[in-house]
């Protein structure tokens, strides 16, 4: 009989020593980022403020790796390699031909993919001298990941968390406590933002963007304090691509390649990271891999948003990005999928999507859950609702393999497990998770408008 | 301690099971047909449900609450109000909530139908919360819970309630009888609903119904078009609309407008085919009826299917609050054309909230 594996391991050393730039790849250059006020390019003394000059390098760096520094590798082996498993009761179950393969990040100590660029962004901060790093949070995955990165090298960290998760989620916020952060409820009264929205609207569930605005301007306004952003940016999407390019290497151990790669997609750091590698393989047409990014229906910027410039923020603070979005005012329905509750997609991503080098589907929360469910049923991992949206779609690709008799290999990314979350499927067995969907053809209809950029 | 007034129509429901489809002025033919009282046995069911510290009941005596609270072992209640015949009618359930009030309740509970619905809202309006347990033959208003159990469920949590709006729907009971079923808007009434059913929930919660209306509001008038002539159905949510466009609405009927300016009211169906035939574009903003989830053809039988058939049933633009949707799981259309409901497909995308949508299921 044939030896099945169900875990693909690398060694520590196997840990990547460069992170993949998709931006050596494109045909087009990316559309730079704009001032908020001038309506210009920015530059990178724009970015100094609030960003270590590294960083700001490797946002518009244009070579196709950048090294990995042994500091930031050392670090990563606490968790790295992530192992990739083989789904094979989760095959066994759904009756089909396909071959499921997922990579699992929720092996880290906060619990998901994010600590990869939270240790290497303040890793590059503390070589700056920054002492203290501010940063907003949703539903408390990259908050809790900065707060273990930053206590590791010493810095202080605040994290503004979206009131609604920090009323309701106390112990993502208590891990921040753990790890040494001070975590506020966003909007906070320690920000102009912050107080100019609490007056507006004092009972406001507050949301993503105006976190980031507080953020941003703690950081702007704090001497000696930068600001970190979990998501969307180019070296958040670069220094996730360790996960892809390690799937790629345990893929060959099981002597097997993709045939269709998915991943849940938000600001969109945890699909880059998983995606990109194998883009490149298509770029370079050594494949003809389907790409596929799966997005809520409630928050659908990919498959439903305009790609234009906009704003990362509610009060407009940040540079604007050409970005598949919804309009910097959109705020989220209250999905379970908190870390997937954001107006815009990744500039890197939204131009692959517009370049038709990957495609973009949305799904609703209730067949999100469902498809959670029957994964923790075969493969005992409960997964966290973002990167349930990711499982839905495996199922779904898993079952037409089944109608067709193709065996596919599918490979998607487990981007954490849902421990937080399981008041989310409580929930979800009562029947009360409303179907959030975004009413993408009225706001049609109505030319809503985004910022221009002159 | 909580003040809750409890009243039960003894004879509400018992029409249905032999047929006569409401019991309003045919108690008797019911009874000689053999029926039997079905809403003493719900309010028992809801009463056997409540947890036992918290409350104290002031109801009315014998089968108008006494016997049932009783029956469920109940003892801290009060009888304000006795009957003078044991076959107790409307002007009773209305005295006995006037009585009620008068003593300070904070709530109504009833147990009854759409009739008895209607009589203990013409006693307190909108200023005293009222809660249905489902007992009658109709049962169309938005005021009921699902279930008797569904109702202690709220009754139990009461402390953390918040309030909302809910239709009392008015059946034409003769004209149901006779296969007719007419019916219209009586009122709106409030009240108490739990959000989420679990508080430690990682959902935010959007604030009360008032903001999620202005949120509503807000959405429908930023997407107004003017070369488009809008619907505006009944019910407090699209109330709001009008009002954000700094107009009067008809609360419980059908107005029209066009270019931000009201160009009828209260319209009834003829009125509005002919305003139809004055405009190309057209969209119908309607809200369901809480609960029983009708969006078409109960209480707004004037948007009939020769209207639909003019603008198209994608017209149709559906409102509510997340808090009405929350007790209303699947909504109902009946345009009195098979085919024509069949067009609005499994489901409907329900505006409730700033760009924020649900897809409920369509039944």
């Amino acid at each position: 009989m044939m030896y099945m594996r169900t875990k693909i391991i690398l060694d520590e050393n196997e840990i990547p020593k460069k992170w993949y730039n998709i931006q050596a790849d494109f045909k087009t250059p990316l559309a730079p980022p704009m001032h908020p006020q001038t309506g210009k390019p920015i530059g990178p003394a724009d970015l100094e403020i609030i960003f270590p000059k590294e960083l700001i390098r490797q946002e518009m760096c244009q070579d196709r790796y950048v090294d990995i520094p042994q500091e930031v590798r050392d670090i990563l082996t606490l968790w790295r390699p992530s192992p990739l498993f083989r789904a094979h009761n989760l095959e066994r179950i759904l009756k089909t031909p396909a071959k499921i393969y997922y990579k699992y990040e929720g092996v880290s100590p906060p619990g998901s993919h994010k600590p990869n660029t939270a240790i290497a962004q303040t890793y590059y901060n503390m070589k700056e001298g920054i002492e203290r790093i501010a940063t907003e949070t949703g539903a408390g995955q990259w908050g809790s990941s900065l707060a273990f990165a930053t206590q590791l090298f010493g810095i202080e960290c605040k994290v503004y968390m979206v009131r609604g998760s920090y009323d309701q989620k106390p112990y993502r916020k208590m891990m921040m406590q753990v790890w040494g952060a001070e975590c506020v409820s966003s909007p906070s009264p320690d920000t102009n933002s912050g107080r100019a929205i609490l007056a507006k609207d004092p009972d406001t569930p507050g949301s993503l963007g105006i976190a980031i605005s507080e953020a941003v301007e703690d950081a702007a306004t704090h001497d000696n304090t930068n600001y970190a952003l979990g998501s969307v940016l180019n070296h958040v999407c670069l220094h996730q691509t360790i996960i892809g390019q390690e799937a790629q290497k345990q893929l060959a151990m099981d002597e097997a390649t993709a045939d269709i790669v998915i991943g849940s997609a938000g600001g969109g750091s945890n699909f880059a990271g998983i995606a990109f590698p194998f883009v490149k393989d298509n770029i370079d047409k050594k494949t003809e891999t389907e790409i596929i990014a799966v997005e809520p229906s409630a928050c659908p910027s990919l498959t439903k948003g305009l790609y234009a410039y906009d704003f990362g923020d509610v009060a407009g603070l940040t540079p604007m990005m050409k970005m598949f979005t919804l309009g910097h005012d959109f705020i989220p329905p209250s999905i379970h999928a908190g870390g997937l509750r954001y107006h815009g997609m990744a500039p890197l991503v939204s131009k692959l999507h517009a370049d038709n080098l990957i495609t973009a589907t949305s799904v609703h929360q209730n067949r999100v859950f469902e498809a959670a469910v029957t994964f923790a049923r075969a493969e005992g991992i409960i997964p966290a609702p973002e990167a349930a949206h990711a499982i839905r779609v495996v199922i779904d690709k898993a079952l037409e393999c089944k109608q067709t008799g193709e065996e596919k290999t599918i490979l998607f990314n487990n981007t954490g497990h849902g421990h937080f979350d399981l008041s989310s499927y409580e929930a979800y067995f009562a029947g009360t998770l409303p179907d959030y969907e975004y009413p993408a053809e009225l706001i049609a209809e109505s030319l809503k408008k985004l910022p221009t950029v002159a | 301690m909580n003040r809750i007034g409890f009243v039960v129509n003894p004879y509400a429901g018992m029409g249905g099971a032999v047929g006569l489809k409401g019991t309003d002025g045919c108690i008797e033919e019911a009874r000689s047909l053999g029926a039997e009282p079905l809403s003493p046995s719900r309010a028992v069911r809801f009463l056997a449900g409540l947890n036992r510290q918290g409350f104290f009941f002031l109801t009315a005596a014998g089968s108008m609450g006494a016997d049932e609270l009783k029956e469920a072992g109940i003892t801290s209640y009060e009888i304000v109000y006795s009957p003078s015949s044991p076959d107790t009618a409307a002007d009773d359930t209305k005295a006995a909530c006037e009585l009620m009030i008068r003593e300070g309740v904070r709530l109504i509970v009833f147990c009854g139908g759409d009739g008895t619905a209607r009589d203990v809202f013409s006693v307190t309006g909108k200023d005293i919360p009222i809660l249905g347990i489902p007992a009658g033959v109709k049962i169309y208003s938005g005021v009921f819970a699902t279930t008797p159990d569904a109702g202690a469920w709220v009754l139990n949590r009461l402390d953390e309630a918040s309030l909302t709006e809910a239709e009392v729907v008015d059946v034409d009971e003769e004209q149901y009888r006779a296969g007719v079923l007419t019916t219209r808007l009586f009122g709106i009434a409030t009240m108490p609903y739990i959000s989420g059913l679990c508080q430690s929930c990682k959902e935010v919660s959007f604030g009360d119904e008032t903001r999620m209306q202005d949120d509503i509001a807000r959405f429908i008038t930023g997407i107004m078009r003017d070369d488009t002539l809008y619907l505006l159905g009944a019910g407090s949510t699209t109330r709001v609309i009008a009002t954000r466009l700094g107009l009067t609405s008809t609360l419980l009927g059908v107005d029209a407008i066009y270019q931000g300016k009201m160009v009828g009211t209260d319209l009834n169906e003829e009125a509005i085919l002919e305003l139809l035939e004055q405009h190309d574009s057209t969209r119908i903003i309607l809200s369901p009826i809480g609960a029983q989830g009708f969006v078409l053809g109960r209480g707004n039988q004037q948007i009939s299917s020769r209207v639909l058939k003019k603008t198209g049933t994608n017209a149709l633009i559906v409102v509510a609050t997340p808090a009405k949707l929350q007790h209303t799981p699947v909504l109902y259309i009946d345009t009195g054309d098979p085919d024509m409901n069949r067009d609005f497909g499994e489901s409907l995308l329900v505006i409730c909230g700033y760009e924020m949508a649900q897809r409920v299921r369509l039944s």
